[in-house]
């Protein structure tokens, strides 16, 4: 999951990178409504924490900016406002979750797995295929009844493909949301951290679960019919 | 509760009340006198025909009641009554209608002619009248050697018509007096609702009036008078009163708004550290004191703020040169000013005034930081110190990038910046608000204007030293 901070106070970009990073986001930064516009034009995030009163350009502006352009990545706004109608304006404008400053991070986390959730289209927590039971509250892979040890890459990489379940994800995909911006685009991380997913799910159950598409990219999934096995 | 309406009320109505029963009882005495008055002559009228009616000759008595006069004495009309007693007091004659019984008199007639009440010997109320008179003497040419004679006359008439038409009297006064003053209860109950209506309405307005509708006005059209001045001032207190709630809403809106990025800088890099310790950053420490001089920083512009408005400011005022002192705080903003491309123009003369060192040393300071942090890069930022017979004035203008007339007029607002980010950390945007208010408390001004080639530019004009 990548997550884009649009925050002009330095101090809360470094706490807020290090707690998201630490749960096992990639997370890009932008100090200005300027920038943190052209990032979120630039690349598919998963959400978006956005201040309201920031340098250049207001949140409320790039929030607005983003909608017109039919961008429909999930907003955060997180603001020192906190009055009613200023909720009320943030949400009309086009977020779908409104945080106050000073918040706690516990809950932000909560708040920012909970939009992820919804970018999918789940509510739930626990993404089942076939003998792989992922608990995306617990961050636990479980495969035959028994946990898989991952990295928090790893776990990112499936917990994405799983949301996607029988989806092709293309390897720009897979950039996009699992690496943040400062990731090679030519090298082959992504496929080097499948190849590692592969071996470690194959330890649990025989049937493979990812799935090549030549040219395409990757799926999860029980057998597909068509697709080629490693 | 005391009532003005029910004050009103009860006075007025007391006040009619004495009035009016005065105003009977005298009308009702003073018929009374003049119907008794009007008795009492008919009385003596009698009595005088009586008394010119008897003769005295040969020792006796005489006189003739066969007169048209007498029926009222007779036995069936009964209404009015006489008896004549003679010297030694015995009784010479009586009228019919006493049916041969005294006149029950508590004491015979004197020589002073005396009229009293009498209660009848039938029982009925009369007046009497009792007097002394000489008859007329018969004795042909004898009658100035015949000794005089002296009579005893007591006349009476039934009272009772008379008692009957005092009572009726009374009755119909009395029943004036009531419909009178039933009449006035409800004229006074009305006339004072009706007067007292605008208070009503106004103070019915004023309890409805709380902290939360401040912008209520209390209407002065067609209001009387007298509540005119009470609504105006009214008015005007509601209207300083929103002010300041407003501002002071703002103010604490703002105080609160500025303490929370701070706040969540430090929650957060205090729960990041608690949650992973091995991703600490060693510069945190230095972080949390930066935040808290930030905070600190505010607390005091804002206690300083306080102190303002209370006017619990305290000057010292000392004879000193701006020129000089601006001279000095420039200096280690110059390195800033430069790296900026700023170039200084410098116009000045010694200009001794009359001032506090520390309330100036800030004002200027904050003048002239703001001049090298805002100024359009590479630009020409003008200093002057000026002074002349009307005072000294500290000019200082520099050209700006996103600034615009509008802004001038706020510029002085508490809280109030051109970027509405928070993201500096220094700047609270008290600054000017605080400067301003120093300059008031030393007897000087700060203004701002913006010229036509949109240079902003301040001045801070006070008066110059007694001793220049």
């Amino acid at each position: 999951m990548r997550v884009l901070v649009v925050e002009d106070s330095p101090r809360l970009q470094r706490s807020l990178g290090t707690a998201l990073r630490k749960s096992g986001y990639a997370v890009d930064v932008a100090g200005d409504g300027e920038e943190g516009q052209w990032l979120a034009e630039s690349h598919d995030y998963d959400v978006i924490i956005l201040d309201i009163m920031l340098p250049k350009r207001d949140g409320l502006t790039v929030l607005a900016n983003l909608r017109q352009k039919g961008r429909e990545t999930h907003v955060m706004l997180l603001t020192a406002r906190d009055t009613v109608p200023d909720r009320v304006r943030g949400l009309r404008a086009g977020a779908d979750d409104y945080l106050v400053k000073p918040f706690v991070l516990e809950e932000l986390l909560a708040r920012v797995e909970a939009l992820c959730r919804r970018a999918y289209g789940s509510k739930l927590s626990v993404i089942t295929v076939d003998d792989l039971e992922i608990d995306t509250l617990g961050r636990r892979v479980r495969r035959g009844g028994r946990g898989v040890e991952l990295t928090a890459r790893e776990y990112l990489l499936i917990e994405y493909l799983a949301r996607r379940r029988g989806q092709v994800v293309s390897r720009s995909e897979i950039e996009e949301h699992i690496y943040d911006g400062q990731v090679d685009p030519m090298s082959n991380v992504v496929d080097s951290a499948i190849c590692s997913l592969r071996k470690k799910l194959a330890e649990f159950g025989e049937s493979p679960l990812i799935h090549t598409r030549r040219g395409l990219g990757y799926v999860l999934d029980e057998m597909p019919a068509g697709a080629v096995a490693p | 509760m005391r009532s003005i309406r029910g004050q009103l009320t009860r006075n007025l109505l007391g006040a009619f009340f004495v009035l009016l029963g005065g105003a009977l009882a005298a009308l009702y005495f003073t018929a009374r006198d003049e119907l008794i008055e009007q008795f009492d002559d008919a009385l003596q009228a009698k009595a005088l025909a009586i008394s010119s009616l008897v003769f005295w000759r040969d020792n006796a008595m005489r006189l003739d009641t066969g007169d048209q006069f007498f029926r009222s004495f007779s036995k069936e009309e009964r209404r009015d009554y006489f008896e004549i007693w003679g010297d030694d007091g015995k009784p010479l004659r009586r009228s019919d209608s006493l049916w041969g019984a005294d006149l029950p008199l508590a004491e015979k007639p004197g020589g002073k002619l005396r009229i009293r009440d009498l209660r009848l010997p039938n029982g009925r109320p009369a007046r009497v009248l009792a007097v002394k008179f000489s008859p007329d003497q018969l004795g042909g040419d004898r009658r100035d050697r015949l000794p005089k004679v002296e009579l005893g006359l007591a006349v009476a008439s039934d009272s009772e018509p008379l008692e009957e038409a005092l009572t009726e009297l009374l009755g119909i006064g009395t029943a004036c007096g009531v419909v009178l003053y039933g009449a006035t209860i409800w004229l006074v109950t009305r006339v004072l609702r009706r007067g007292l209506l605008p208070l009503g309405q106004l103070g019915e307005q004023a309890t409805h009036i709380n902290a939360d509708s401040l912008t209520t006005r209390f209407p002065t059209e067609d209001l009387p008078a007298e509540l005119l001045p009470i609504a105006a001032r009214l008015n005007e207190l509601l209207a300083r009163l929103e002010i300041s709630f407003e501002r002071e809403r703002r103010f604490s809106a703002d105080v609160a708004h500025e303490l929370r990025t701070p706040l969540a800088e430090l929650r957060s890099m205090a729960e990041c550290a608690l949650k992973w310790p091995e991703s600490r950053d060693p510069a945190a420490d230095q972080e949390t004191l930066a935040i808290a001089a930030q905070m600190q920083a505010m607390v005091a512009s804002l206690l300083a703020l306080v102190r303002g408005d209370q006017g619990q400011i305290v000057t010292q005022i000392v004879p000193l040169d701006l020129a000089g002192l601006a001279r000095e705080i420039w200096r280690p903003l110059a390195a800033r000013a430069v790296e900026r491309g700023l170039l200084v123009n410098w116009v000045s003369t010694p200009a001794n005034i009359q001032g506090d060192p520390a309330l100036l040393r800030s004002i200027l300071g904050n003048l002239l930081e703001n001049a090298v942090e805002y100024a359009l890069a590479g630009s020409v930022v003008d200093i002057l110190v000026e002074q002349d017979g009307s005072g000294v004035r500290f000019r200082i203008r520099n050209p700006t990038e996103n600034l615009t007339p509008e802004d001038v007029a706020k510029m002085f607002d508490r809280f109030w910046r051109k970027e509405e980010a928070r993201s500096g950390g220094k700047h609270f945007g008290l600054g000017l608000s605080l400067a301003r208010m120093f300059a008031g408390a030393m007897g000087w001004t700060l203004t701002a204007a913006m010229d036509e080639q949109r240079r902003l530019e301040f001045t801070l004009a006070g008066p110059v030293a007694l001793t220049a």
